[in-house]
C-alpha cells in the first residue's frame, strides 16, 4: 500500500475535454511555474481543451497539430459538482513545432589543441537545432503535490505512452519532452539572463508567454545562430545548464526510468534538460501487449491488495473516451492467461471503468520501477 | 635631434633593434624582407641615435599561419516585438594571409619629443612604401600592420581577461617569450573557431576592441595619413586593430620612381621629397627640397653627401606627406 493508504485502483486516467476546463484552470493557477503548455488563462485552456477533444474524436489521418490531454480522477474524492475529482492532468503534441520549427540547444564537445603549447582543452558549446522538430512531445504533466508519492505519476505519464502505441500511425516514432530549468519565484532564471535576454530585451515569465508552443519565427530571428561557447558564459549560467527546477523532477524521472535520454538537448531559453528516445524502446512500449478481456466470474472488485504485487497499466483501445487504469495482476486471471494466450480477466466493475465489454482489446503493459 | 634618416639594419644596429623591441631578432635573409631604422644625430653632436625601427614582411602567414579576429556585424530583427539589434561578431580567421605587413614597429617614445617620433614614423612607413614600389612585384596587393591594443595599468588586456582566457589556461607573456610571434598562432588553435557575439564577453572586453593603446596613437596617425585605415580585423591577444591599404594606393607609391641626381639648387618652392639611393651593401633615404627635370632630379650638394650620391646616380623618390 502506498504512503497516502489510497488505493491506486481508485485512480482513473481519462481523455479530457471541455468539461474539464474548471479542473485545467485551477491546475494552471497552482502549477505558476514549470507548465507553459498550461497558461493561466481560460480562454486559452478551453481553446486546448476543444483541440484535444476534436484530437480523441478525429476520423481524419493526423496532420500532426493534434494535441491530446488527459485527466487523471481519484474516483474516492468528489469536486464542488460531485464528479470525481481532477488530481492530475497530461497531454501529448502529437508533432514539436507542427509546421513550423522546434528549437532546442544540442549539446556538444569540441576538443581544441595545440602541441606548441601543451594544451588540450575539451570544450562545451551549445547549438541552436531543430533536431526535435516533428517528434511527438510529452506535455502539460501536473499531479497534486499530495499523489507525488503514490502511483498516481505513474499512471499518469505511463498511460500515454500506451496511447502512443496503440495508435502509433498519430505520432512519431521519436519522441521528446520539456523540463522545467533553474529559476526563481520572481521569474528570475539565471540561463535566460545570461543568453536569452542580450537578444529579447525581457524578462523570462513574458518570452515564455509569447513562445507557448516554441514555433514562432522570431526565436530564429532574434537568437545567435553560431554555436554558444560555454565557458564564456557566467558560471551561474553554465551550472544551470541541464539543471531542472525541483518541480520537474517527479515526472523526470519517470521518463528516465522509461529510457528517455537526458544527454543531448537543452531549452534554449530556461537551459532546462529535453529527454529523447525512441518509442520503441520505452519500456512500457516495448513490454506492452494488446490482449482480449474477458470477464473474471465471482471476483470482487474490492478485493485487499497483494503485498509484493506488481501493478499493470491497463489501457483501453478507444481513442475517443480514451481510459486507463492500474491493476495487480490476479494470480487466477495470470493463470488464466497462461492457459488461454492474449486473454486478461478483469471483475465487471473494472469492465465497466474501462468501458468495455468482454471481447474488447486492451493494452497491458507492468508497471516499471513501482510495486504496491 | 637634426638629420633624421633611414637605413637598412646592419648587424651593429641589432642591439639597438633589440633594446627598443625588447627581445632578440635576427637580420633578414629574404631579399624582399627588410629591416628599416630611423636615426638622428643628437643636436649636441655625437654619433647618430636608432630612434625607431620597422620590419617590412613580403608575405606572412605563408609557412606559419597567422590569425586575426573579423569583426563582423549580424542584424537580429523581429518587427513583430519592436526588437531590432545589431550584433558585433567576432570570426577567427586567417585573412591577410599573403598580405605584406609592416611589423616589428618600435620607437623611443620617453626621451624624444612626439613631433620627432612622428617625423622618425613618417620617414621609415614612406622609406618602406618606396622600397615596395621599387620592387613592387616582390610585395603583395595588400599591406597590413597590427597595432596594440588598450591594456591597463598593469599590462593587462581586458579583451585577453574575457575571451582568450577561458581556452588558454597559460600567460599569454610567458609564452609570447618562449615562442615569439609565433605564439598567436598557437592559441588561435585553442580559441572558438565559430562566429563569437561580442555581447557575451564583459563589457571591459566589449570596448575594447578595436582600440589602440594610448602610446601608439601617434603610429595610427602616421599610417591612416600614409592611407592604411581600420579594415575590422583585431589581434586576438588584446583587439588592436589592423590597418590595411591596397597597397598600390598607399600614399605616394604611384608617384615613386627613379630618377638620375645632378647637383644643383632646387628650385624655389621646390616639394619635399624622400629621396632613397640604393648601393651594393644597403639604401639610405632622407627628406630633402628636390625638383624634377626630365630624366634628372635636382638636389643639393648637402643632400647628395647625406646619400652618398655621386653625379648621375639612380635615385629613387615619393613626394613626401
Amino acid at each position: 500500500m502506498n504512503t497516502l493508504g489510497m488505493d491506486p485502483r481508485q485512480l482513473l486516467l481519462r481523455a479530457a475535454g471541455p468539461d474539464d476546463l474548471d479542473a485545467f484552470e485551477r491546475i494552471a493557477a497552482a502549477s505558476a511555474t514549470g507548465i507553459t503548455t498550461l497558461p493561466a488563462d481560460r480562454s486559452v485552456l478551453l481553446g486546448k481543451l476543444q483541440r484535444a477533444a476534436q484530437a480523441f474524436a478525429s476520423q481524419d489521418d493526423s496532420s500532426g497539430e493534434e494535441i491530446y490531454l488527459f485527466v487523471l480522477e481519484d474516483l474516492s474524492r468528489t469536486d464542488a459538482r460531485g464528479r470525481p475529482r481532477v488530481v492530475g492532468t497530461s497531454g501529448i503534441a502529437a508533432s514539436a513545432g507542427f509546421a513550423d520549427r522546434f528549437y532546442s540547444y544540442r549539446n556538444e564537445m569540441v576538443v581544441h589543441a595545440s602541441a606548441p603549447l601543451n594544451a588540450s582543452n575539451r570544450i562545451h558549446t551549445l547549438h541552436l537545432c531543430h533536431d526535435l522538430t516533428g517528434y511527438t512531445l510529452l506535455t502539460s504533466f501536473f499531479i497534486e503535490p499530495e499523489y507525488a508519492d503514490s502511483l498516481a505519476p505513474q499512471l499518469l505519464s505511463r498511460a500515454r505512452l500506451l496511447f502512443i502505441k496503440q495508435f502509433e500511425e498519430r505520432f512519431s516514432d521519436r519522441i521528446a519532452a520539456e523540463s522545467p530549468g533553474l529559476s526563481d519565484d520572481s521569474g528570475r532564471c539565471p540561463f535566460w539572463d545570461a543568453v536569452g535576454r542580450r537578444f529579447f530585451d525581457m524578462d523570462y515569465p513574458q518570452v515564455e508567454r509569447l513562445t507557448g508552443g516554441r514555433n514562432k519565427a522570431f526565436i530564429a530571428a532574434l537568437m545567435p545562430h553560431s554555436a554558444l561557447y560555454v565557458p564564456l558564459l557566467p558560471e551561474e549560467a553554465q551550472w544551470a545548464i541541464g539543471q531542472l527546477h525541483p518541480v520537474g523532477e517527479l515526472p523526470f524521472s519517470i521518463l528516465l526510468d522509461e529510457g528517455f535520454d537526458s544527454e543531448t538537448y537543452v531549452d534554449i531559453f530556461d537551459g532546462g534538460p529535453t529527454v529523447e528516445g525512441r518509442v520503441a524502446m520505452l519500456k512500457s512500449v516495448a513490454a506492452s501487449r494488446l490482449v482480449t478481456l474477458v470477464t473474471l466470474d465471482g471476483a470482487p472488485a474490492s478485493a485487499p491488495v497483494q503485498a509484493g504485487t506488481g501493478w499493470q497499466l491497463l489501457a483501453a483501445t478507444r481513442r475517443a473516451g480514451f481510459r486507463a487504469v492500474l491493476r495487480q495482476a490476479h494470480p487466477e486471471a495470470t493463470a488464466r492467461a497462461q492457459t488461454h494466450g492474449a486473454q486478461l480477466a478483469l471483475d465487471s466493475d473494472t469492465c465497466a471503468l474501462l468501458g468495455c465489454a468482454p471481447g474488447a482489446a486492451l493494452r497491458v503493459a507492468p508497471l516499471q520501477g513501482a510495486t504496491a | 635631434m637634426k638629420h633624421l634618416m633611414t637605413r637598412n639594419a646592419g648587424s651593429g644596429d641589432l642591439p639597438a633593434i633589440q633594446a627598443l623591441l625588447g627581445r632578440n631578432l635576427q637580420l633578414p635573409t629574404m631579399a624582399q624582407e627588410q629591416l628599416l631604422v630611423a636615426q638622428a644625430e643628437p643636436a649636441e653632436g655625437g654619433a647618430p641615435r636608432v630612434l625607431a625601427t620597422l620590419r617590412l614582411q613580403p608575405s606572412i602567414g605563408m609557412t606559419q599561419p597567422r590569425c586575426w579576429y573579423h569583426v563582423g556585424c549580424t542584424v537580429h530583427a523581429a518587427p513583430e516585438l519592436g526588437l531590432f539589434h545589431r550584433q558585433r561578431t567576432l570570426l577567427l580567421g586567417h585573412d591577410h594571409t599573403g598580405a605584406s605587413e609592416l611589423c616589428d614597429i618600435a620607437w623611443h617614445a620617453d626621451d624624444v619629443p612626439l613631433e620627432t617620433q612622428a617625423a622618425a614614423l613618417r620617414l621609415l612607413v614612406a622609406s618602406a612604401c618606396l622600397l615596395v614600389a621599387r620592387d613592387r612585384a616582390g610585395y603583395a596587393q595588400r599591406l597590413i600592420v597590427e597595432l596594440p591594443g588598450l591594456r591597463d595599468a598593469a599590462g593587462q588586456s581586458p579583451f585577453w581577461q574575457g575571451l582568450g582566457r577561458h581556452f588558454y589556461s597559460g600567460d599569454p607573456a610567458a609564452a609570447a617569450l618562449e615562442h615569439g610571434p609565433a605564439w598567436r598562432g598557437h592559441v588561435a588553435a585553442l580559441l572558438p573557431r565559430q562566429p563569437l557575439y561580442a555581447e557575451f564577453l564583459p563589457a571591459a572586453a566589449q570596448a575594447v576592441i578595436g582600440q589602440v593603446h594610448p602610446q601608439s596613437l601617434v603610429l595610427r596617425e602616421v599610417l591612416e595619413a600614409a592611407g592604411l585605415r581600420y579594415g575590422h580585423h583585431v589581434n586576438l591577444e588584446d583587439a588592436g586593430p589592423v590597418l590595411d591599404a591596397d597597397t598600390d594606393a598607399l600614399f605616394g607609391l604611384a608617384a615613386a620612381r627613379s630618377w638620375h641626381w645632378v647637383a644643383g639648387p632646387p628650385a624655389p618652392g621646390s616639394p619635399t621629397m624622400l629621396l632613397m639611393r640604393h648601393q651594393a651593401d644597403g639604401w639610405r633615404a632622407l627628406c630633402a627640397a628636390a625638383t624634377v627635370q626630365g630624366q634628372h632630379l635636382l638636389a643639393s650638394e648637402a643632400t647628395a653627401a647625406g646619400l652618398g650620391l655621386a653625379q648621375d646616380d639612380e635615385v629613387w623618390a615619393l613626394p613626401a606627406a
